[in-house]
C-alpha cells in the first residue's frame, strides 16, 4: 500500500504540468484577444496596442510566452488580475473556502443519502420502493441544478421565508448565520449527484448480490442485514468509490453555476466573472485551483479504491 | 412444437451486425420518445405553426400571466414566453444534434485509429487524458471564454468535452477485436486496413457509441442551458432556455411563469433523452440490462 501510494503521488507531478499546459493553450487559442478584452470599445491607436502587448508579453511567440509562464505559475505566481488589481493567488485564496464548504457539504449529503437509498433500492429490486427511487433519481439528474436552485428560493425564501435567498456570511458571524446561507445551495447542488450515486450504488449492489458467494452466505444462515451490509457492500464499495470521485468532479463543475444563483463569493463565481470579462490571468488561476481540488480528490479515490480492492495495488 | 423450437434456437446469419437483431422497443425507449417527440416536432415545424414573434417587444403587455392570447404569459419586455420557449427548443436541438454529430465523427475516427495503430494510441491518449483532467463544465467555460459566446461555439465546446469519452469507448472495442479470428481471416483474404476497420470491425462496436451519444445529447442540452444562463452561451436577445432563466431571475417574485416554463422544458427534454439512452442500452447491450449504468 505504501509503495502504491508513493507511486500514485509521484505521478501527480506530470499531471499538474499537463493541466497547466492545457489551460495555457486553451485560453490563448485566439491570439490578441486579451488586448481586445482590455481596451473594450475604446478607440485606441496602433502604438498603444503595441505598448500594451509588449507590457503583457504578448509580442513574443506563444512558445516563449509559455516557457516564461510555466515556471512562474509552478512557483505559485499567476500574475495580477486585470480587474481586481491584486495578485491572482490572493483573490483565489480569499474565495476558496466558500467553494470548499459548498462542495464538501453537498458531497457529504450525497453520500449520506445516495448510498443508503441505492442499497435499499437494490434489495427491493422491482418493487414500489425501487421504482420510486428510480423516478426520484431520474428527475434529479434531468433537472438543471441552477433552475432547482431558483425553485428552492421561491419555496423556502420567498413563500415560506425560512431561509435567506442568497448571499454569504463567513463563520465568524456565528455558525447558524453561516450555515443557513449554505443550506439551499447545498440542496440544489446535491440532487443531481444523489441521483447519480443512487443509480450506480444500486447497479453495483445488484451485480454483487447476484453472485454465488452471497447465496452461500445466506445458506450459512447469516442474517440478511449482515449479508447485505458486510459481504455485499464491501465488494460493491470499489465501484461506488469511483462514482463518488466522479461525482465530486461533477459537483465542482456544478458549483460554478450554483454560486452564481445564490450569489456565493466562491471560486466558481470568480471564474464566471473572469470568463465574461476575459480576465485571463484570473481565469487561468481560478480554473487551475478548482481543477487541483478535483485532482486531489481523484487521487484520494484511487487510494481508497486500492484499499478496498487489493488486486489493484499488486498489479497496477 | 418441435418446429417452433428449431426456429428460436437457430441463429440466422444476416448482413446486419449482430446487435441490430436485438432491436425491440422497450418501455423506457417508448417513454423517452413520448416525452421528446412532441417537443422536437413542435420545434422543427415552429415556423409553420404560427407562433408569435419571439423577439417582438411590446411595452403594453409586460409580465402578463398565462392567458388565452399568451398561454405561457409574457416576459419583462412583453415578449410571448410560448414563442420564446419553442424557439429555445430549436437552439437546444441544434446544439445537441450538431455537437453529437461532430462528436460521433471525430470520436469514431480518432477512436478507431487509436485502437488500431499503437503509435497513434500514445498521442491521442495523451490528448484525451489532458482534456479529461478538467471538471467538464469548467472546461466548457474556459473554451467559451477563449472563443466567445455564440451558439456555434457552444457546439464546439460541447464537442471538445465529449469527444474524449467517445474516443475511449471506440478505442476499447477496437482493441478487443484487434486479435479476433475474423480479423485474421479477413486479412488473409487480403482485406485492407481501412475496409477492415470501418466495414468489418467498427459496426460491431457501434452499439455502445450510440448509447453514449444519446446520453451526450441530454448532457449537451444541460451544458447549453448552463452556459447561456451564465451569459457565455447563446447571446440574447435570441431565446435559449438557459438565457430565459437568466432573464427571469429578477422576476421570480412577480412572474413565476417566466422561470418555471423554460426550466421545466429542460427537465422534460433531458429526462426524455436519458430514457432513450437507457432504452437503447438495454436493447444493444443486454449484459448491462437492469444495471442503470453507463
Amino acid at each position: 500500500m505504501v509503495e502504491y501510494t508513493l507511486r500514485r503521488v509521484l505521478s501527480f507531478i506530470p499531471t499538474i504540468i499537463i493541466t497547466l499546459t492545457s489551460i495555457f493553450f486553451i485560453t490563448r487559442m485566439i491570439p490578441g484577444s486579451p488586448i481586445a478584452a482590455l481596451i473594450g470599445h475604446q478607440a485606441v491607436g496602433a502604438e498603444q496596442i503595441e505598448a500594451i502587448s509588449s507590457d503583457l508579453g504578448l509580442d513574443k511567440s506563444l512558445i516563449d510566452q509559455y516557457l516564461e509562464w510555466l515556471p512562474a505559475v509552478l512557483t505559485g505566481d499567476f500574475g495580477t488580475s486585470l480587474f481586481y488589481e491584486d495578485s491572482v493567488v490572493q483573490v483565489v485564496m480569499d474565495r476558496f473556502p466558500v467553494t470548499l464548504y459548498l462542495t464538501v457539504f453537498s458531497m457529504i449529503l450525497t453520500i449520506l443519502v445516495g448510498i443508503p437509498l441505492g442499497i435499499y433500492a437494490s434489495i427491493r429490486r422491482g418493487r414500489v420502493a425501487d421504482y420510486a427511487s428510480n423516478v426520484f433519481s431520474s428527475l434529479g439528474m434531468a433537472m438543471p441544478s441552477f433552475w432547482l436552485g431558483f425553485l428552492l428560493i421561491i419555496l423556502f425564501a420567498v413563500t415560506l421565508d425560512w431561509l435567506p435567498a442568497s448571499g454569504y456570511r463567513s463563520p465568524d458571524f456565528g455558525i447558524w448565520e453561516w450555515l443557513k446561507r449554505l443550506i439551499l445551495p447545498v440542496l440544489a447542488q446535491s440532487l443531481a449527484q444523489i441521483g447519480l450515486v443512487v443509480r450506480m450504488t444500486r447497479a453495483s449492489m445488484i451485480d454483487v448480490l447476484d453472485q454465488e458467494y452471497i447465496t452461500m452466505a445466506r445458506a450459512k444462515g447469516l442474517p440478511e442485514s449482515r449479508v447485505v451490509l458486510k459481504h455485499a457492500l464491501k465488494n460493491a464499495m470499489t465501484q461506488i468509490s469511483t462514482v463518488v470521485g466522479l461525482t465530486f468532479a461533477l459537483g465542482l463543475g456544478g458549483s460554478v453555476i450554483i454560486e452564481n444563483v445564490f450569489a456565493l463569493p466562491g471560486l466558481g463565481q470568480l471564474i464566471t466573472i473572469a470568463a465574461v470579462r476575459r480576465d485571463y490571468a484570473m481565469l487561468e488561476g481560478g480554473i487551475f485551483y478548482l481543477t487541483l481540488v478535483a485532482l486531489i480528490v481523484n487521487l484520494a479515490v484511487d487510494l481508497a479504491y486500492a484499499y478496498f480492492n487489493p488486486r489493484i495495488r499488486h498489479t497496477g | 412444437m418441435s418446429k417452433k423450437v428449431f426456429h428460436t434456437t437457430l441463429k440466422r446469419p444476416g448482413i446486419m451486425p449482430s446487435w441490430t437483431r436485438r432491436w425491440r422497443l422497450n418501455g423506457m425507449l417508448i417513454a423517452g420518445l413520448c416525452l421528446l417527440l412532441p417537443l422536437a416536432v413542435i420545434a422543427v415545424f415552429a415556423s409553420w405553426l404560427s407562433f408569435l414573434d419571439p423577439l417582438s417587444i411590446d411595452a403594453s403587455s409586460q409580465l402578463l400571466p398565462p392567458s388565452w392570447n399568451h398561454p405561457f404569459g409574457t416576459d419583462n419586455f412583453g415578449r410571448d414566453v410560448l414563442a420564446r420557449t419553442v424557439y429555445g427548443a430549436q437552439v437546444s436541438l441544434r446544439v445537441g444534434l450538431g455537437s453529437m454529430l461532430l462528436t460521433a465523427f471525430f470520436g469514431v475516427f480518432f477512436g478507431v485509429i487509436s485502437g488500431w495503430y499503437r503509435w497513434a494510441d500514445a498521442i491521442i491518449g495523451r490528448f484525451t487524458d489532458s482534456l479529461m483532467i478538467f471538471p467538464g463544465f469548467v472546461l466548457a467555460i474556459m473554451i467559451m471564454a477563449a472563443i466567445g459566446p455564440s451558439e456555434f461555439n457552444v457546439i464546439i465546446s460541447v464537442t471538445v468535452l465529449y469527444v474524449p469519452q467517445v474516443i475511449r469507448t471506440v478505442r476499447a472495442s477496437i482493441v478487443e477485436f484487434r486479435s479476433a479470428e475474423f480479423v485474421d481471416a479477413a486479412r488473409t483474404i487480403g482485406v485492407g486496413d481501412i475496409r477492415l476497420l470501418f466495414v468489418h470491425i467498427f459496426p460491431k462496436a457501434a452499439g455502445p457509441v450510440m448509447v453514449q451519444l444519446s446520453f451526450g445529447f441530454a448532457w449537451a442540452v444541460l451544458v447549453e442551458a448552463g452556459l447561456s444562463f451564465l451569459g457565455l452561451g447563446t447571446p440574447p436577445p435570441a431565446p435559449s432556455w438557459g438565457n430565459m432563466i437568466a432573464e427571469a431571475r429578477d422576476f421570480i417574485r412577480s412572474a413565476w411563469w417566466m422561470i418555471t416554463i423554460p426550466g421545466g422544458m429542460i427537465t422534460l427534454a433531458v429526462l426524455g433523452l436519458n430514457l432513450i439512452g437507457d432504452g437503447l442500452r438495454d436493447m444493444l447491450d443486454p449484459r448491462l440490462k437492469d444495471r442503470g449504468v453507463l
